[in-house]
């Protein structure tokens, strides 16, 4: 069924936004990781400080156990996930079984891993699943307007956590190119004077930090 | 069948990958836990089906014939076949439907009706649900993850494909559709049956619609689509009677559609199942549903009630004071599983208290014979046991009468308990039905 409420729309955007936000800390986390074996131990820091998330952590031993795990942390990989499974919860009859399952599987790995003695394996699962969603997405969604509104909040989201962590500028370029085709096809009613700084800022960058656009970015998609 | 059964863990992983879950509410706290399913299937054999069809289409049929009578003529009433004040005091009748005919007279287009098997291998109807029966979508998805799970077991077993629910199910909404899109709706995420509501959506190519996505505009109900807003025909309407609409049943309702009756009354869009069906699937109502065949189909019941007695009637309160030790007592008002117990189990002060209330309230309550029904096998920890099980047959109702060639069988894993209840703990197998 391709037929989207605006409440549905909602859900996609945010399921998009939040299975994005589970991937890209996963891949931040895990070089944050490598970095602390035996380099630098406060390499966490840095990413609180560039996430603009609090440094409740204390230690890089309860922040690698907290900030993947800890349900009651907002900012937490699970807690991302599972935002994003509950969104896919929702539109179950949109994405498919098929899909849906993806993201339950991901968040399956995440308990798992609590469980279990920690290893990066099951990051790299997580990882997997979520590839194997946005695969099945592409295939088990008939509705390109709901594909359309799922990606936009995907690379919105990316741009967002690109900007956050200084990636480079090709990366944020692509990122937005990505973002900008699929909220032009989506129907989504958008802030255009919010995409217009946006793409002024991402266009003219010459590699200067860009966290003053992301209120404009996240104005961009109206929900 | 052992090949399917040694895959019983990874079908119940699989069942969790895919959400298959069931909410409950402990102090007021939503939990979502998971179903356990045993793979070991109950089997029906092509006779058996057969004959249980028979009488499930019958006792539908009359109930539907029940329900438009009720709210129109009330012949059954006036023939005295049942006494007016037993169906105008139950719960389940709505005044507000009186004199509205639904779209195709169909009152009850999906019918979960719990059946249990005796030691003698007679099946007994147990109770008839009419309102929002669940359930389906568990054998349902089940079976599709069993046959990854053990092709050969459906290769070598002459099975009925129960995969078709969702065809069936959407042409049961299509047959009534006054003109627009279906929908499921649903009272929102945590339901405890939420996973049912958003897999028949998919499964029936509906959209599933929280009640904000709903509105009526000049008699017609609308979902609100972000392009522009779609009419709606058919509701699958999984939220009960009462909080459908504020402005019909309860004004504090959060999760209706004001004005829906209003549209519904109009002959604008088909609701499923109908509101006030509850008057016929009233424990109290089940007494009758033999004679009601008789009335309106002048033949005889196929299906076997279990042996029921009324505390309405004073012959049948005096058995049951007399028997009381031997009987089932079960409160009308209530429904999965609650309210239910067995006069053995009451010491004497709370013995003494139950028929107090019995004779102050007789309506309210009815006494059947414990049905020794027969225990099926499940696998636990690895043994084979014996468990309680019951079976809930979905019958369809469109522009003809069919029973799901399949159903939820659900087995108590108590050893010491005849409540098969989800909500109370209990797990559920496949129903096969053969085609031999």
């Amino acid at each position: 069924m391709g037929i989207i409420s605006l409440e549905k729309s909602n859900h996609l955007y945010w399921l998009g936004r939040y299975s994005e936000r589970a991937f890209t800390t996963i891949r931040t986390f895990m070089d944050a990781y490598d970095t602390m074996l035996d380099q630098d131990p406060n390499a966490y820091k840095h990413i609180c400080e560039k996430l603009h998330i609090p440094d409740v952590y204390g230690s890089k031993e309860v922040f690698i156990i907290n900030y993947l795990f800890d349900e009651t942390d907002p900012n937490s990989v699970y807690s991302n996930l599972s935002r994003a499974c509950d969104n896919a919860s929702v539109m179950r009859d949109m994405i498919s079984s098929t899909a849906l399952g993806y993201i339950q599987l991901a968040l399956d790995v995440m308990e798992d891993a609590k469980r279990e003695t920690f290893c990066l394996l099951h990051l790299q699962q997580v990882l997997d699943d979520l590839y194997a969603f946005w695969g099945s997405i592409d295939d088990y969604v008939e509705s390109s307007a709901c594909r359309n509104i799922m990606k936009t909040g995907r690379y919105i989201e990316r741009l967002d956590l690109y900007i956050r962590l200084d990636y480079d500028r090709k990366a944020m370029e692509l990122a937005y190119e990505r973002m900008a085709y699929r909220l032009q096809r989506s129907s989504a009613a958008y802030n255009e004077q919010d995409f217009k700084i946006v793409s002024d800022a991402i266009n003219n960058n010459k590699g200067g930090n860009l966290c003053s656009i992301l209120p404009n970015l996240n104005n961009i998609f109206k929900d | 069948m052992q090949d399917l059964i040694k895959y019983t863990d990874n079908i119940n992983k699989l069942l969790a990958r895919f959400g298959v879950k069931f909410g409950i509410y402990k102090n007021n706290v939503f939990h979502e836990q998971l179903f356990p399913f045993d793979a070991i299937p109950r089997v029906i054999t092509a006779k058996e089906f057969d004959e249980m069809e028979k009488g499930l289409v019958q006792r539908v049929t009359a109930l539907n014939m029940f329900l438009y009578d009720i709210y129109h003529e009330q012949k059954i009433i006036k023939d005295k076949i049942i006494p007016e004040e037993f169906v105008f005091s139950s719960k389940g009748y709505l005044p507000e439907c009186a004199g509205v005919t639904p779209p195709g007279k169909v009152y009850s287009h999906i019918s979960g009706i719990d059946l249990v098997q005796a030691q003698d291998k007679k099946w007994y109807i147990l109770e008839d649900n009419l309102r929002i029966p669940s359930g389906a979508s568990y054998p349902l998805i089940a079976r599709k993850l069993c046959r990854i799970a053990s092709p050969r077991t459906y290769a070598c077993n002459a099975i009925v494909d129960n995969r078709n629910y969702g065809t069936m199910l959407s042409n049961v909404m299509n047959n009534v559709n006054t003109g627009g899109i279906n929908v499921i709706l649903t009272p929102g995420r945590y339901n405890a049956a939420f996973f049912e509501h958003a897999y028949l959506a998919e499964m029936t190519h509906s959209v599933l619609a929280m009640p904000s996505d709903l509105y009526v505009e000049n008699c017609q109900v609308y979902y609100r689509a972000m392009d522009k807003p779609q009419r709606v025909g058919a509701i699958y309407r999984r939220i009960s009677d009462e909080y459908l609409d504020p402005l019909t049943f309860l004004p504090e309702s959060l999760i209706g559609v004001p004005n829906l009756m209003a549209a519904y009354r109009a002959g604008n869009v088909a609701i499923l199942n109908t509101p006030g069906n509850g008057v016929a699937d009233d424990k109290g109502i089940y007494y009758f549903v033999p004679a009601m065949i008789k009335y309106y189909l002048g033949e005889d019941s196929i299906t076997h009630n279990a042996p029921t007695y009324l505390m309405y009637y004073q012959k049948d309160r005096d058995y049951a004071l007399a028997n009381f030790d031997k009987l089932v007592f079960k409160d009308v008002s209530e429904a999965g599983g609650y309210g239910v117990f067995f006069g053995r189990d009451l010491d004497s002060k709370k013995k003494a208290d139950f028929i107090d209330l019995m004779k102050a309230e007789p309506r309210r309550f009815i006494a059947q014979e414990i049905i020794d029904f027969i225990d099926l096998p499940i696998m636990d920890n690895g043994q084979e046991v014996l468990r309680k099980a019951d079976l809930r047959a979905f019958v369809l109702s469109g522009n003809e009468t069919k029973v799901w060639p399949s159903g939820l069988t659900r087995f108590s894993r108590n050893p010491d308990s005849f409540v098969v209840n989800s909500s109370q703990g209990g797990g559920f197998k496949d129903t096969w039905v053969l085609s031999r």
